[in-house]
């Protein structure tokens, strides 16, 4: 769409999506899975994707590393990896991008790990084709890496099957496995949606650990507001395959803008708020085959008025944030009142 | 386990069942020493052998109160769900007994006790796209369980409508399948059927972990709601410990199959005696960047219920362990007022600080 949408390139942008729109094709029509999407990621910068089920987070990740299903496209706009753009770039090239440059963490450790190969193997394999050395090095990098993110006896353990390791620690394994590569940028899909607390806790700090020692950047994509709020510097907030609003974490939680945002940071039960009732959003999250015209959040919001069933656009209101809402005024002028 | 005998007096007030506040006498269900133990086989062509138990649930004593919403939390593999099946009776204890009204539900003296227990305890299930028979109008699920135990004989209809309603459905959607609904909205028909028998008691497992923020807000207000309408008591199974903080008023805590703290809400999320809980309130992370706290990153996994560690089961993963840990297993315990912890040093103080850190940006 217009390019005065996207955000100008700052001096130190690592990805930069631009203006992207990915559609599936399917039995009941096409789905807009993204429909413009439009973020940037800096150098060793932690960015958070937020958003309920079915509003594009994943497909975004799919989408930059070009990983997605047959029936899926990025039917338009641009995924600028360090100045290049991804979506030009061969299938040899991307290969080149994969792992070494740009590393995916799954949600769900087992499905990611081959069961009938030993930790070993899957490992050795990848870190001797993506760093060029030979099998004997790389299974020295494996070794260090496992420790570095705390998995005890890792010269023994290397050689354990994947159904003899926790969830944690296959989560753990796969950390070091991606980040034995030395990627610049980890793309972390829900990485511990699959885990108990006390364990998730345990995963996050060690993903937080080795993005500092390594100084990589960090996608991290959740719809857990918790994880976001204590691990993220930026958040884009993503609503039925847009990014509704983007800011600084601190930002986002202190003084959010956009009515989505607002209403599901309200909607989430508080530790330190006492009980009383909950705020709900009216309504379910859109369906993108047949999504709501205009502003996709409009048949939900408080706010509508006619001018929603056009498109906001993503309009820059200070330093890193923006938000794509008619209402701006209005809302910050309820959200003076209330407070 | 209990080691103040349940006497049978019919005086109550004397009693003390562990974990229970001692000013509240109108116990609806009881748990007694409740164990579950399911034998690992390993099978031969002739022989098959039981090599080893997994401890489920290994010794649970517990009371739900008449509209009590009572929380339980713990990591996967604690034994919430084995706990909650037993009680509704889908597994049979391997030792101890589920008592409805001093009527063991597992051993029902007739065929009406039998009916008469199973109307009164129902469940709420976790995914509310698979607990719905797919091929079945909203109404005659609904309708089903009113014609077995004949509720309302000749005004069926009339009730489900009227139970529609008060989950926030609307009259037409009774001649509606499953999948044309939301997640939410099948959640709601989940609440009905549970509700339309007039239950003392709902077992809810993750009643609301599959819904998105925005929906599982709508649900539990609707919860709360009906809790109050209905006065019914509800076991609230959740792993999500700030829902379970909003929805319940008193909260245990479960630790490879034992209950390792249980009290009042405020008590055990403000002041909990327990390191587990101490640790596994720390670990969540809070959807406030402001709010710093001390972190206690546990060490290790679960151990595995099959070979449990001796004495205290939470001492290998321990801030606190001692040497008394290992050798000797903690009982319930009361600590405060109505706070009992299974732990031979438990936090007197206030350990999680949740401070405002004022940060300019």
């Amino acid at each position: 769409m217009s390019s005065e949408t996207t955000h100008p390139t700052h001096e130190d942008v690592l990805l930069d999506v631009r203006d992207i729109y990915t559609y599936f094709r399917t039995e009941s029509g096409v789905v807009k899975a993204l429909d413009g999407v439009s973020f940037d990621i800096r150098n060793n910068e932690a960015v958070g994707i937020v958003g309920e089920s079915g509003c594009g987070k994943s497909v975004t990740a799919k989408s930059i590393l070009r990983i997605l299903p047959k029936n899926g496209e990025v039917v338009a706009g641009e995924v600028y990896y360090r100045g290049v753009n991804l979506l030009n770039l061969t299938e040899p090239q991307m290969r080149t991008v994969r792992g070494k440059e740009i590393a995916l963490l799954f949600q769900d450790p087992l499905s990611s790990l081959n069961p009938v190969l030993s930790i070993r193997e899957q490992m050795v394999d990848v870190i001797s084709l993506h760093r060029g050395v030979d099998e004997e090095e790389a299974a020295e990098i494996a070794v260090k890496m496992m420790k570095a993110v705390g998995i005890p006896e890792a010269e023994q353990r290397i050689d354990d099957y994947p159904h003899q390791y926790s969830g944690g620690m296959r989560q753990r394994i796969l950390i070091a496995r991606a980040l034995a590569l030395e990627p610049r940028l980890l793309i972390a899909d829900e990485p511990t949606t699959a885990l108990d607390v006390t364990i998730q806790a345990q995963v996050l700090d060690i993903i937080q650990r080795m993005r500092k020692e390594l100084g990589l950047s960090l996608m991290l994509i959740t719809h857990n507001l918790g994880v976001v709020a204590e691990n993220t510097d930026r958040i884009h907030v993503f609503y039925g395959g847009r990014v509704v609003e983007s800011g600084p974490t601190r930002d986002i939680f202190k003084d959010p803008h956009h009515p989505y945002t607002i209403a599901l940071l309200e909607s989430i039960p508080s530790f330190v708020k006492g009980k009383g009732r909950l705020a709900t959003i009216p309504g379910s999250v859109p369906q993108l085959i047949n999504p709501p015209s205009g502003c996709r959040f409009h048949p939900r919001c408080k706010y509508m008025t006619e001018e929603c069933k056009k498109r906001p656009p993503l309009e820059k209101i200070g330093k890193d944030r923006y938000v794509a809402c008619f209402h701006v005024d209005k809302v910050l002028a309820d959200r003076k009142k209330s407070s | 386990m209990a080691s103040v005998e349940l006497s049978s007096s019919e005086q109550t007030e004397v009693e003390i069942f562990p974990g229970s506040p001692k000013d509240r006498t109108d116990a609806i269900l009881e748990v007694r020493n409740l164990r579950k133990y399911f034998p690992i086989e390993s099978k031969s062509i002739l022989f098959s052998k039981v090599v080893g138990q997994i401890k489920a649930v290994d010794g649970i004593d517990l009371q739900i109160f008449k509209g009590e919403i009572l929380g339980l939390v713990g990591e996967s593999g604690c034994g919430k769900s084995t706990l909650s099946k037993t009680i509704i009776g889908l597994e049979k204890p391997t030792t101890g007994q589920v008592l409805y009204r001093d009527k063991d539900i597992h051993h029902p003296k007739s065929k009406t006790e039998s009916m008469e227990v199973k109307r009164n305890i129902q469940m709420v299930f976790q995914d509310p796209y698979n607990s719905l028979n797919p091929r079945r109008l909203v109404r005659d699920t609904l309708k089903e369980p009113l014609i077995i135990h004949k509720l309302a004989p000749g005004r069926e209809e009339e009730v489900v409508i009227d139970m529609l309603k008060k989950v926030g459905l609307e009259d037409y959607h009774a001649l509606r399948y499953p999948h044309e609904f939301s997640g939410g909205q099948r959640q709601r028909i989940g609440l009905a059927r549970a509700l339309i028998m007039k239950p003392e008691i709902i077992i809810a497992d993750e009643p609301v972990s599959a819904l998105d923020v925005s929906v599982q807000a709508s649900i539990l207000n609707l919860m709360q709601d009906l809790q109050q309408e209905f006065n019914v008591s509800i076991i609230f199974i959740a792993h999500d410990l700030s829902v379970v903080k909003h929805v319940s008023n008193r909260v245990a805590v479960m630790y490879l199959g034992r209950i390792v703290e249980i009290g009042p809400t405020d008590m055990v999320f403000d002041r909990p005696a327990h390191p587990y809980t101490v640790s596994l309130l720390s670990a969540i992370p809070f959807p406030d960047p402001d709010i710093k706290k001390k972190r206690i990153i546990l060490e290790g996994d679960v151990p595995s219920p099959v070979n449990l560690p001796e004495g205290c089961r939470f001492a290998p993963r321990c801030y606190k362990a001692q040497e008394l840990c290992h050798k000797e297993e903690p009982m319930l315990q009361e600590i405060r007022p109505n706070l009992w912890a299974a732990c031979h040093y438990p936090e007197d103080e206030k350990v999680i600080f949740f401070d405002v850190v004022e940060e300019e940006a």
